[in-house]
């Protein structure tokens, strides 16, 4: 169990949580807009149903309302890192195909990386203060994706964005639990309980 | 042998007289009536054109021996148009609901079967006692990007149709509307108004999931409306309200990350405080001013009571 | 035993004929003896068989045959041969290999005409059919025209497919006939080969997706796309956002026929084949070739680099892996220099190291893209194509009551040429006056002049540019203006 919070590390989580509400937030208003511009400049369907596509990490998750703290951090702090190389790669095949045709896409995408990266700083920052280690990241990084087909690579990113979106809101809940107050006994555990 | 014989309105409908001959003398009756034997071909019943009206219970007797030989209730109706479905989460986390309608009588009975379908999933849609027309589903998953599909096949004996919805689980969070709208005078506040709600009950856990709200006032004098939106609490103070003009007021709910925005409110009335009018002699004023000092706090006459002492709406 | 009757005799290649017979319908087949002459000088040739068939040279006119039928009875039956009387049917063709390419959707067949085995050069007419489901549906019957040589020549013929090969298998079967004209008997095609395959994705199990993949095609092109799936799949597919009717080409096969196909956005358009239980896809750039680069102009500032720069015409409309590239090839020095260029500005630059002691340039701008490739060609003097850098460092070096010095810098080396630079001189309570002087060319030197007949204690502003005196080309830019005033009269 974690030692009990004192006033200053409970405010200084509380703070670290509202900053990261906030910048989750953003993020996820900046990610629906890179959708729609993705969809439109790649001339996919809105409303196309796009299998789970590997190495993306799943938002969906079963019983939410039972996880801990940690588990919270542990699993947003994994994916965020995921997307953050699942971004880059983005960036790096949307020059590749489209080079200078669209810098609009490019631009936004790179934003929304540099706003994955600071996020996935803050979930290091939030672990730290729990005097939590952070897991190291996998040295080469993920393994490089299967070679694609153009439109394969298409519906990918429609597919890493969609996630990404909703990863946004899962951590904008998350923070939500982890900012409440050290719960009752027996209710689902905030941070300062995660075993 | 009687039995339930269903036609589409407009059909031509013939009716043997059981096993009797073509040629043999028979009555029909229609709800005990004779028909006439305009209706016949030999012993054969003929219909043209059903409609409605001619749903009833048709009977043939064997000529002379009065013999009821054969015996039908005809109903007369339409095979189902397209159900319309509409799925909607008001209680989110906790799961959504789907309901639907025919957008025409059909006339006839007809059976409802709903299959719902995550990703790869197959998902029990509980009925709800009332209304017959509703069953829920719980969510096992949140913050799932593969998409629900809904199918809703409805079936009678002239024919069966079906719908489909697919939608993502963040689409259709919608919340019920705010409830217990208050709507106050502010005393020594000609301008303005405090209104207060409380979040729907139906929202299971505004803590972990909280909701903001939309709040929209007018005087009545005018049809445009002002609108401000309150990311959080449950209470505003409207300060720019006209003097003296009795306002009508509504508030919407939204999910604060997901999903759209509830119906509006019941409306409530306020009018701002007004200074009560000083003409009378010095005696009459004193009198006069303790009165208004203790009506200040009442809803202004002018302001439609919906309950003692302040206007809710629920 | 029967007697022989039905004598019939086929050559295949002119020199020996197959004669085959069979017995009267009472009789049993037994051993015969088959002799033949070709007439009564030549002695009579005899062979036993049993076969009912013998091999035979082809006569040069007509030959006598006996058939005696042994065995308990004796039959025999004569018969004269005219060779007006054999049939000449060559021998199937054999496909030596049939090779698809499927990024062109192209077909190359290859056969022998197995020319060694007719005696002399003959005209020989191919048939080859190209079928497809199940090699039940000729797509197409093409004739090609050769002449035998007496050599087995190996013959190639390519067919481009409207339908992708990876849509559906592609069969294809030849036949042929000979024309040979000294044979007086009747001639016919010979049976087809059998028929050579190339399977298409639908024949593979499991394998689903939309072909062709991430093709480049011009505007204006007739498109045809398959979505390959499971049996019995309900599907349906789109390009762009538009759905289309659909051809069955085979129990997991179905297509789409796009006519006069518009320019694609940037990013490609979509061909998606909507499964039951998902998306497949494919990305086709629909684009123009490279229109031939208009006003090409090449010109040095400093005979370090020749700058050329080109309209490109219209947008090609494909970006990124796909974009126009460009290439300066210099044909006197056989140099190549590929061009880095953005799609998305308006002027085209491509830069040329100027060579040690060349001053004449055969350049040809070669420009291609997946569609195609265009060029434009200029010659040119770069002594003649001159436009300096901007004049820098323009400064007073000298001052009297009547008369400036100045001295000014231009980077690059113009030994080969003389410079004209134009003074403009301001101020003065006169007129914009402009000063012209010429000096040789340095190499990425200093230059001065002197202005006289100046008022004394007078501000004046000058500033500078040159260009080549002999072959005037362009001006410079101006340099940055610089103040001075004359000193007063003594």
């Amino acid at each position: 169990m974690a030692a009990a919070d004192s006033p200053s590390a409970a405010l200084r989580r509380r703070d670290l949580c509202s900053r990261g509400i906030r910048l989750a937030g953003k993020m996820r208003a900046d990610v629906v807009d890179l959708l729609d511009a993705y969809v439109e400049q790649q001339g996919l369907d809105a409303s196309a149903s796009v299998a789970a596509v590997e190495g993306v990490p799943l938002a969906a998750v079963e019983r939410w309302d039972e996880q801990t703290g940690t588990q919270r951090l542990l699993e947003n702090l994994a994916a965020y890192r995921a997307f953050r190389a699942l971004l880059a790669q983005m960036l790096e095949e949307q020059r590749e195909q489209l080079g200078e045709a669209d810098a609009g896409l490019g631009r936004a995408l790179a934003a929304v990386l540099l706003q994955v990266s600071a996020f996935t700083y803050h979930l290091e920052e939030l672990l730290r203060l729990e005097s939590r280690g952070i897991p190291g990241e996998e040295e080469d990084g993920p393994p490089a994706p299967p070679r694609l087909s153009l439109f394969e690579q298409k519906l990918r990113g429609l597919g890493v964005l969609r996630e990404l979106a909703q990863w946004a809101v899962r951590s904008v809940r998350d923070l939500r639990q982890l900012a409440k107050p050290s719960p009752a006994p027996g209710a689902a555990p905030g941070l300062a309980e995660s075993p | 042998d009687s039995h339930i014989q269903y036609e589409r309105v407009g059909a031509d409908v013939t009716m043997k007289c059981g096993s009797m001959d073509w040629d043999a003398a028979v009555t029909w009756t229609a709800n005990g009536t004779d028909i006439d034997e305009s209706h016949l071909n030999g012993s054969y019943l003929i219909l043209k054109n059903v409609d409605l009206s001619q749903s009833g219970q048709y009977s043939c007797y064997e000529g002379s021996s009065w013999h009821l030989k054969y015996q039908t209730y005809l109903r007369v109706g339409t095979p189902p148009k397209e159900p319309v479905l509409m799925c909607r989460s008001n209680n989110y986390p906790k799961g959504f609901y789907c309901s639907w309608h025919l957008p025409t009588p059909t006339y006839i009975p007809n059976s409802f079967n709903i299959s719902v379908i995550h990703g790869t999933k197959d998902m029990v849609c509980e009925k709800d006692a009332v209304p017959k027309n509703r069953c829920h589903i719980r969510l096992l998953q949140l913050f799932s990007t593969v998409k629900y599909k809904v199918t809703l096949t409805v079936t009678n004996a002239l024919g069966k149709n079906f719908t489909t919805l697919t939608f993502d689980e963040f689409a259709i969070v919608k919340p019920d509307p705010p409830e217990s709208v208050v709507a106050k005078p502010v005393p020594n506040n000609p301008r303005r108004l405090e209104v207060s709600w409380q979040n729907p009950s139906s929202w299971p856990d505004p803590e972990s999931f909280p909701l903001k709200f939309f709040l929209r006032y007018r005087p009545l004098i005018l049809d445009q409306w002002q609108h401000v939106e309150l990311s959080d609490g449950t209470s505003h103070t409207i300060t720019d309200a006209y003097a003296g003009k009795e306002y009508i007021i509504q508030v919407a709910a939204k999910d604060t990350d997901i999903g759209t925005w509830s119906d509006w409110s019941v409306a409530v009335h306020a009018t701002p405080w007004t200074e009560e009018p000083k003409h009378l002699t010095t005696e009459a004023q004193i009198t006069e001013t303790t009165s208004a000092s203790t009506s200040s706090f009442m809803a202004p006459p002018t302001t439609k009571i919906c309950d003692k002492g302040a206007v809710v709406g629920s | 035993l029967g007697d022989p009757q039905n004598l019939k005799c086929v050559t295949h290649n002119l020199h020996k004929m197959l004669c085959t017979w069979n017995v009267s319908s009472r009789g049993r087949r037994g051993q015969a003896e088959f002799c033949y002459t070709a007439n009564d000088l030549t002695p009579q040739v005899c062979f036993k068989t049993k076969e009912g068939r013998v091999e035979i040279p082809v006569p040069e006119s007509s030959i006598t045959v006996t058939i005696k039928s042994s065995g308990t009875a004796f039959a025999t039956k004569a018969f004269v041969i005219h060779q007006k009387d054999i049939s000449f049917v060559p021998v199937a063709p054999h496909i030596l290999s049939l090779t698809p390419e499927f990024p062109t959707s192209t077909l190359h067949l290859k056969w022998s005409d197995s020319g060694s085995v007719f005696p002399y050069g003959l005209d020989a007419l191919w048939q080859i059919q190209i079928l497809r489901k199940n090699a039940m549906e000729v797509v197409t019957q093409v004739t090609y025209y050769s002449k035998l040589t007496q050599e087995d020549v190996i013959l190639s013929w390519n067919w481009t497919s409207d339908v992708p090969l990876e849509c559906t298998s592609h069969y294809v079967k030849i036949r042929c006939y000979i024309n040979a004209t000294q044979f007086v008997g009747p001639k016919d095609w010979s049976d087809w080969s059998p028929a050579e395959v190339i399977p298409g994705k639908d024949t593979e199990p499991g394998e689903s997706g939309v072909f062709p993949l991430d093709r480049v095609v011009a505007v204006g092109s007739d498109l045809t796309f398959c979505c390959i799936h499971e049996e019995d799949q309900r599907i349906n597919m789109t390009y762009g956002s538009k759905s289309y009717a659909m051809m069955q080409l085979s129990s997991r096969s179905h297509a789409i026929r796009v006519l006069n196909a518009s320019v694609s956005s940037s990013s490609g358009t979509n061909v998606v084949c909507r499964l039951e239980d998902g998306l497949e896809g494919s990305v086709v750039f629909v684009g123009y070739a490279p229109d031939v680069p208009q006003n090409l102009s090449c010109e040095t500032s400093n005979f370090l680099t020749v700058k050329c720069t080109w309209k490109p015409g219209r947008p090609s409309g494909l970006y990124a892996d796909r974009k126009t590239k460009y290439s300066l090839f210099e044909r006197t020095s056989g140099k190549n220099v590929s061009c880095e260029v953005n799609e998305m500005s308006k002027d085209r630059v491509c830069d040329f190291p100027v060579l040690p002691d060349q001053k004449t340039y055969d350049f040809v701008l070669g420009v291609s893209n997946p569609i195609g490739q265009a060029q434009s060609s200029l010659l040119v003097d770069i002594t003649q194509r001159v436009r300096p850098k901007t004049p820098e460092m323009l400064t007073v070096i000298g001052n009297n009551s009547t008369s400036i010095q100045l001295r000014w810098h231009i980077n690059g080396s113009f030994t080969w040429i003389r410079l004209l630079c134009q003074i403009e001189i301001s101020g003065g309570h006169s007129e914009r006056k402009l000063h012209n002087v010429s000096m040789p060319g340095g190499k990425s030197s200093t230059y001065t002049a002197q202005l006289n007949a100046l008022h004394p204690y007078t501000k004046y502003q000058f500033r500078v540019r040159c260009s080549a005196a002999d072959h005037f080309w362009r001006w410079s830019d101006w340099s940055r203006g610089v103040e001075q005033t004359t000193s007063e009269a003594p």
